[in-house]
């Protein structure tokens, strides 16, 4: 672990792997519970189809990510109050149209296809120093923001009704909630790619809620976890020399795993 | 103080236009008042108490409200039980606590105060020895007592509960409805349930309110409502 420490490089990569797990592992317990698991993956299609798009007008891939990303979510928090539509069939809409816009606009940008590559399998070894930064406040603001606001974030996802009998704007703090999440998935897809800011934002909670009967623990078990998760994957792709992004992924899903099974025990017992 | 707390005029409720449920309803809810709706199910019962709550907007019509500081009037709300998700890991004490979110203020965690309000309406309804339990492992009954300490701690002016004995076995429907006519008659509360068993609002509910076929409300004294002329307009094939 000195050792590691002890290389800027990979000093650079714990960082970023540990602020991801910040901000998205406490992130994940309302993802699980709120039933949105696939929004990560949904948006992960939009954001790659905003690269395409940014790649085919020689734009800025990452506002264009952002802005794209915040607004899907932002849409998802206005149609999730529908009566007509369960919301994972929205999520699976909006999976399908990014993909296929992906796949549309890449066949005309030229260097599309890397691009692209890039964001779906992250770039942990490659994170810009402002954007580790950027990554530091955006996500310590998250955690902030998650705590301060613990209350409403629970009535708006437990019993919306009964939030809005008791006079709390439900639909302001749900847009709040999908707008925050917005930005730290943009943020953490640039980051790490898509499948890692996926797992990061399903596995630490699904695990947290399998390990503890309590609500405001399993956010400090998810965020244990995620940090956990994000520092060993770092040492094993380090030691024996493997892809970090999937290290890490692959220890969330061995740690989810072995969290179910101590879940499944307990309830037996 | 007028004694009348809610009073809609010509209203109609329902999902849009195309759905509208019931409508040129004009009925009061008095204070101290115990209301039970009745209807069969897929009536618009439901439909009605979110309207009241402000949950719905009217199709039409007015609500008028005469609260005791001016205003709309505090509402303690008990949803269907079953509309609450059980993977949420949350003790009985925490449940009953988030009626007083509404009165800590925006961005507030919950003071002592706050928890021993909590406490004392689970004492109320009898469930303050399971304050520390998971409340996805209490019983359908143990549920309903903790939805009404979370309603009471809102510190409500009307009680509004939406099929609160639904699947229920007999001891544990009598008891919760001995609970709310207890809290009836000790701390003048207004109650309205709203049920689709006939024998509990015959045993007690003091006025009924009965959704008729055609899709109006008429209300009354139990004694006259409950007449088989009378229900017949409830339950008569369209």
């Amino acid at each position: 672990m000195i050792e590691l420490i002890q290389v800027p490089f990979m000093r650079h990569i714990l960082l970023a792997g540990v602020f991801v797990a910040a901000g998205l592992a406490p992130l994940s317990v309302y993802v699980v519970l709120r039933r949105i698991v696939f929004v990560g993956a949904a948006v992960a299609e939009v954001a790659s189809a905003a690269v395409a798009l940014a790649v085919l007008f020689q734009l800025a891939p990452f506002p264009i990510a952002l802005a794209l990303t915040v607004t899907s979510f932002l849409a998802l928090s206005r149609l999730a109050d529908s009566q007509r539509l369960p919301l994972e069939s929205l999520i699976g809409m909006l999976y399908a149209g990014g993909a296929a816009a992906s796949v549309l606009l890449i066949t005309k940008a030229p260097r599309g296809e890397a691009n692209i590559l890039n964001i779906l399998f992250g770039n942990i070894l490659t994170v810009p120093a402002t954007l580790l930064w950027a990554m530091a406040g955006v996500f310590g603001a998250l955690l902030v923001f998650q705590y301060v606001a613990a209350k409403e974030l629970l009535i708006s996802a437990y019993d919306p009704d009964m939030g809005r009998t008791l006079g709390i704007p439900v639909r302001a703090w749900n847009m709040i909630f999908y707008g925050a999440m917005g930005v730290a998935v943009a943020i953490a897809i640039r980051a790490v790619g898509a499948l890692l800011t996926f797992t990061m934002l399903v596995a630490p909670g699904a695990s947290a809620l399998c390990l503890t009967g309590r609500l405001n623990r399993a956010f400090l078990v998810a965020l244990a976890l995620g940090v956990v998760s994000a520092v060993g994957g770092v040492m094993l792709s380090y030691q024996f020399d493997l892809p970090t992004g999937s290290t890490i992924v692959g220890l969330l899903v061995v740690l989810f795993a072995i969290s179910y099974g101590i879940g499944q025990l307990r309830s037996a017992a | 103080m007028a004694t009348e707390l809610i009073k809609t005029r010509k209203l109609a409720v329902g999902y849009g236009p195309r759905g509208k449920v019931l409508q040129g309803i004009d009925f009061t809810i008095e204070r101290g008042d115990f209301l039970g709706v009745m209807g069969p199910n897929g009536s618009g019962k439901t439909t009605l108490l979110k309207t009241l709550l402000g949950l719905l907007k009217p199709l039409s019509g007015t609500i008028e409200t005469h609260a005791g500081g001016g205003g709309r009037p505090l509402f303690g709300y008990v949803p269907q039980r079953e509309s609450l998700d059980t993977h949420y890991p949350l003790t009985a004490l925490e449940v009953a606590l988030m009626g007083r979110f509404g009165r800590i203020g925006m961005l507030r965690g919950p003071k002592k105060a706050d928890y021993q309000l909590a406490h004392a309406c689970l004492k109320q309804t009898g469930m303050d020895a399971r304050a520390n339990k998971p409340y996805r492992a209490l019983s359908g009954g143990q549920k309903q007592r903790v939805l009404i300490a979370r309603a009471l701690a809102s510190e409500p002016e009307i009680l509004l509960l939406d099929e609160p004995t639904n699947g229920m076995d007999v001891s544990s429907e009598k008891a919760i409805m001995e609970l709310l006519s207890e809290l009836q008659k000790e701390k003048q509360t207004t109650v309205v349930f709203v049920t689709h068993l006939l024998h509990t609002i015959e045993r007690y509910a003091h006025r009924v309110a009965l959704i008729t076929s055609d899709g109006s409300l008429i209300v009354g004294e139990k004694s006259k409502m409950l007449a088989p002329d009378v229900m017949a307009r409830a339950y008569k094939e369209k």
